[in-house]
């Protein structure tokens, strides 16, 4: 029984350029990678917004309505539903002059019992150090 | 010898990161380690097979074909190819079309994962 | 950690590799990144050049555009193949990260 742990490091925003949804949603894909692995083995994705990328988190994101796209928010709430570990950084918030009440937080109404994390950067230079790889988008 | 992952994203005209990544597989099949290239997004452009080759634009069929002869692993994201209307039949004899988690399998027992995202 | 990051722009648009903290850190210059090795704005060399790290540039990436390793600035930077990085990447470095 192993565990390979990923960090998908989100650095710019999002839907000018796919690359930001496809990070969650290959983070997602975690949660059915056992068809590729032996009995109890494990692949786990941690998900952290930095710099830039901190802009992907803000909530109300109306892309359904607007392009008929799934929206970023509605990526960082499935994670959330699957139990992934969500980091924001705190000091890129700041910086752009936000707080918790701006990002998305929780899903309750996908039955998401886990909430975002958010923390200083520490925090996340921390989870870093702890993944096995790291994939930046 | 170990096993080397390696990811792109970005598409193979208009950009020369998959130029690169073709390479750097190629130097790491020569020293001995075992690759996976997991095409996704945009990347997923070479995956299709007869692109007619011009020198304004990257083409690497070739050395693709070379480099999975010699037995680079070359699996390409079903969804990211199906959204971009790269079907099956039209699909590079090899290659391999799977979901996402099949590049995040490659990564559990490589020893280098190297993921050029970031377009 | 030990983690190689790769810059591939000229004009970056992150500002990742000024947080990360590795215990050690090698950065590699390839594609228009190879501009940072060989190019002064107004006199000065690029302040990518001023992180405590390993600097490599890709020759063909140099070569690529007009550029040699005789065009490189700073003797630290050290010019390598695509095999050189394969080596750097699994003996020296244990992640990677393209910025």
């Amino acid at each position: 029984m192993a565990t390979t742990k990923l960090g998908f490091i989100v650095q710019r925003p999002g839907y000018k350029s796919e690359n930001p949804k496809l990070a969650l949603t290959h983070a997602i894909a975690s949660q059915s990678v056992e068809i590729y692995l032996k009995d109890g083995d494990i692949v786990t994705a941690d998900i952290a917004f930095i710099g830039d990328g901190v802009l992907n988190c803000i909530k109300g994101q109306k892309a359904v309505e607007n392009y008929d796209l799934n929206s970023t928010e509605s990526h960082i709430k499935m994670s959330l539903l699957l139990d992934l570990n969500v980091l924001v950084c705190k000091e890129d918030l700041e910086r752009f002059g936000m707080t918790e009440s701006d990002i998305v937080i929780d899903a309750p109404e996908f039955g998401a019992e886990v909430e975002v994390k958010v923390v200083p950067y520490t925090e996340i230079s921390k989870m870093m150090e702890e993944m096995n790889h790291l994939l930046f988008f | 010898m170990g096993k080397l992952t390696i990811g792109c994203f970005a598409s193979l005209v208009g950009s020369t990161n998959l130029d690169f990544a073709i390479k750097l597989a190629g130097a790491a099949m020569e020293k001995g380690h075992k690759v996976d290239l997991w095409v996704s997004g945009n990347g997923t452009m070479i995956s299709i097979k007869d692109q007619r080759p011009f020198k304004d634009y990257s083409s690497l069929e070739k050395p693709l074909k070379e480099l999975m002869a010699k037995g680079l692993n070359v699996t390409a994201c079903e969804a990211c190819a199906e959204s971009r209307g790269y079907h099956h039949d039209n699909t590079l004899e090899g290659v391999k079309r799977f979901s996402m988690d099949w590049y995040l399998g490659s990564c559990f027992d490589a020893d280098r994962v190297f993921h050029i995202g970031g377009e | 950690m030990k983690l190689v990051a790769f810059v591939s722009d000229y004009k970056m648009t992150v500002d990742t590799l000024d947080r990360l903290k590795p215990e050690k850190l090698g950065i590699i210059l390839v594609q228009n990144g190879v501009y940072h090795a060989t190019t002064k704005e107004k006199g000065k060399p690029s302040s990518l050049l001023n992180y405590s790290a390993d600097y490599y540039v890709l020759q063909e990436d140099l070569e690529t555009r007009g550029l040699s390793g005789a065009n490189v600035i700073d003797s630290k930077v050290k010019v390598i193949k695509f095999g050189d990085i394969v080596d750097l990447m699994f003996n020296e470095y244990d992640k990677t990260a393209w910025l």
